[in-house]
Order: C-alpha cells, then structure tokens, then sequence
C-alpha cells in the first residue's frame, strides 16, 4: 500500500505476528508508542513521527472485537482519537477531574440489536380512550 | 523616493502610468518591479511622509495622495502600439504552436499524475484513524447535570424557541420540591439541523451537542430522542463534554 520500507520497518518493530493482525483490521503496517488500553480492550497507540504518519494518521486504535463498529470507543478515548484532547485520557488531568462519580458506562451503538433504542413518550399522556360507563339497568326500586 | 512614491500611492491605474513612463527602458523596470512588490499601503507606510514640521510623527494628520491618475496620460484607446502590445513579452506563435502540437500541457498534466502514483495516499483508515474534529463540533445531543447529579435543565424553553427547525418540545410541571424541571424533552433528530443555537441558547449549559457523530440508526424511529435518552447521552459523556467546555471557557 505505502511505500516498502515503511512496511519492512514497521514489521521489524511489531512483530510479524502482530504486523498480520494489523493486516487483518486496519489493512496497514503501522507501528508506534503503545499509549493505553480502555476497559474494553481497545489499544490505542500514537506515532508523532512525520516521517513515518502522515496527519491524520498518527493516532490509531485497534479495536478489542472483530466488529469494525467506531462506538466501541468510549469517549473519553474518542476525544483523543479525534485529536480533540492532546492528552490521553490517562495522563490528561482536566479529562480526570471532570469525571463524575455518577458517569454512566459506556454503551456501545445498539442499532439493529434487540438493545436498540425505542422511543417512547414521558408523559402522562393528554387524552385517553373512552371509557364507557354503563348505569345499571332495571328495576331501581 | 517622492518620485517613486507618487506612481506607488497611484494603486490601480499603475500599469498605465508605468507605461507612461517607459521611455527609458532601465527607469521603467525600476517602476514596474516597485509597483509589483510594493502595496500602496506600503507606500504610505514610508516613515520619512509621517514627520511633519513640528518634528513628531503623527499618523492621523497624514496627508493622503490622491489615487487617481492625472488627466494626460495615454488611455488603452489611444493609438499608440509601442505602448500598448498586449503580446509584450508574451510566448511567440512558434512556442504557442509548440506547445499545442506537441501536447505538452498534457504531457505535463499526466507527469503531476504520475507523482502522485509514487507518493503514499492521504487516506485515513476510519474507524481505526479519524480524522480531527473540534472540541466545538456539533454532534449528538446530550442533557448535562450538575457535579451533584441534579439535572441541570431548568425547562426555560429558550432552545425550544430558538430551535430553527422546530425539533425540540419541551413540556414542564414543577416537582415535588417545588422546582420546575422538564417532564417531556423530546428532540426529532432527524429534523435537527446540527445549528448548535439550542447550546447556545441555554442558561445553565444543560443542553449541549458532544462529539459523537456515530449515532446512526437502522430505524427512524430510533431517532426521536426523549429526555431519557439525552440524559443518558450526557452520563456517558460527561467527562469528554466537561473537558470541551474547559478547552473552550476562554472564548464563551
């Protein structure tokens, strides 16, 4: 894909092992500094080096399942993947601080799956149907 | 260098009084490259115009020349051709038809194709790399509450009015403690127009837009966001939304 000496040189870092798994995923040689491991397994990895990653390409994530779905990074991590936070999550203090106790786990998108998101109304609603009430019939004495 | 200056501060009509001046073929190459480079604001800029007679240099007083050209010059109408060759210096007819017989333009066309052959794609490999997006991008919406965990959303309606494409609905009832909190915050995202007003409109930064962008459904009725759902959005994200808020505190 690039030229051959990114990709002999990438292999002799990674491993040939690891170079045929990136081939299996992100379909390229690449190698860099290991940055972190989120609680799903994704790796994340970084190489600043303008030589070796053109823009845009210096940060990359390898994802823990072999389902190629981009909401499996938590956003914490989605904000340094996007070059939103120069910082990783794990060395950045504001992302740290931030963080409440209440922060809810992250949900990866549930579209197409029974845990899909469903609509629904949250209030009382305005009108209902007829209820019919009958007298009762009859003799009353 | 008042000289000189007089055809600078002449701005637009400097070609013609450059060729007004081309008797002499050294004087008008020095006016040319002068016009060439020099701005007329350069010109005025010159420090030696700002001192007036009392010896201190003040820069409103100054006097400006006037732009346009004098009366006497030689229009592009007048019949004058040694003034006026628009194929001065231009390419003969013999590099023009070379040029266009012997395909060069292409040639030179395909060669710029060629290097680009050789050199490695720009392409990003999503989902793997993305590419970057601001900490302001306007994403999928999220409600935010307080550090405590109280909802911030006071039910104000301002985003609800301000909202262009009319995707926000909002109804309130005041709560148990007296406080008057949204019952019903329902946004159509597939009305949305991803304007960011309602963000901007909001008092208490309750409503904001994250950075998810990947939020597509199979569905559309997956889309019709009510308040549990924007409130779920904000738990999961409130780290990463509270960081973009810090980065960008400076300029709100």
């Amino acid at each position: 894909m690039v030229s051959l000496a990114r990709t002999i040189r990438s292999i002799r870092r990674v491993g040939v092992r690891e170079w045929w798994h990136q081939m299996q995923y992100i379909g390229d040689a690449k190698s860099g500094r290991f940055i972190g491991k989120d609680q799903f397994g994704n790796r994340y990895f970084e190489n600043l080096n303008p030589e070796e990653e053109i823009p845009g390409r210096d940060r990359w994530v390898d994802f823990a399942q072999h389902d190629y779905n981009a909401t499996q990074v938590p956003p914490e991590w989605h904000a340094w993947l996007s070059h939103i936070r120069k910082d990783a999550p794990t060395e950045d203090p504001v992302v740290q601080n931030l963080s409440p106790p209440w922060k809810a786990p992250w949900v990866e998108n549930l579209t197409g799956t029974r845990g899909s998101y469903k609509s629904y109304n949250t209030v009382k609603p305005k009108y209902t149907a007829w209820d019919p009430k009958v007298a009762t019939r009859g003799p009353s004495v | 260098m008042s000289f000189l200056r007089a055809y600078m501060a002449a701005g637009p009509s400097a070609r013609v009084i450059a060729a007004r001046f081309a008797n002499s073929p050294s004087s008008s190459i020095i006016a040319r490259r002068l016009l060439s480079n020099a701005t007329p604001r350069l010109a005025a800029a010159d420090p030696h115009k700002h001192v007036h007679s009392h010896g201190h240099p003040d820069y409103i007083q100054d006097v400006i020349d006037p732009r346009s050209p004098p009366l006497n010059i030689p229009l592009p109408t007048d019949k004058n051709p040694d003034v006026h060759d628009p194929y001065h210096g231009g390419p003969s007819a013999l590099e023009k038809a070379v040029h266009i017989f012997f395909f060069t333009e292409i040639i030179r066309g395909m060669w710029i194709v060629l290097e680009q052959f050789f050199r490695p794609p720009y392409t990003i490999m999503y989902p793997f790399e993305k590419g970057p997006l601001s900490p302001r991008f306007r994403g999928e919406h999220a409600l935010r509450r307080y550090p405590s965990g109280e909802e911030r959303c006071i039910a104000c309606k301002l985003c609800e009015a301000i909202c262009p494409a009319q995707a926000i609905t909002i109804e309130s009832e005041a709560r148990q403690d007296g406080s008057r909190r949204t019952t019903r915050y329902d946004i159509d995202m597939t009305k949305c127009i991803y304007c960011g007003f309602c963000q901007e409109a909001c008092p208490v930064d309750a409503i904001v837009e994250t950075q998810n962008q990947e939020f597509s459904t199979e569905t559309r009725e997956e889309l019709l966001y009510n308040k549990e759902k924007l409130l779920a959005n904000g738990d999961r994200a409130e780290a990463e939304i509270a960081a973009n808020l810090h980065a960008d505190h400076v300029y709100r």
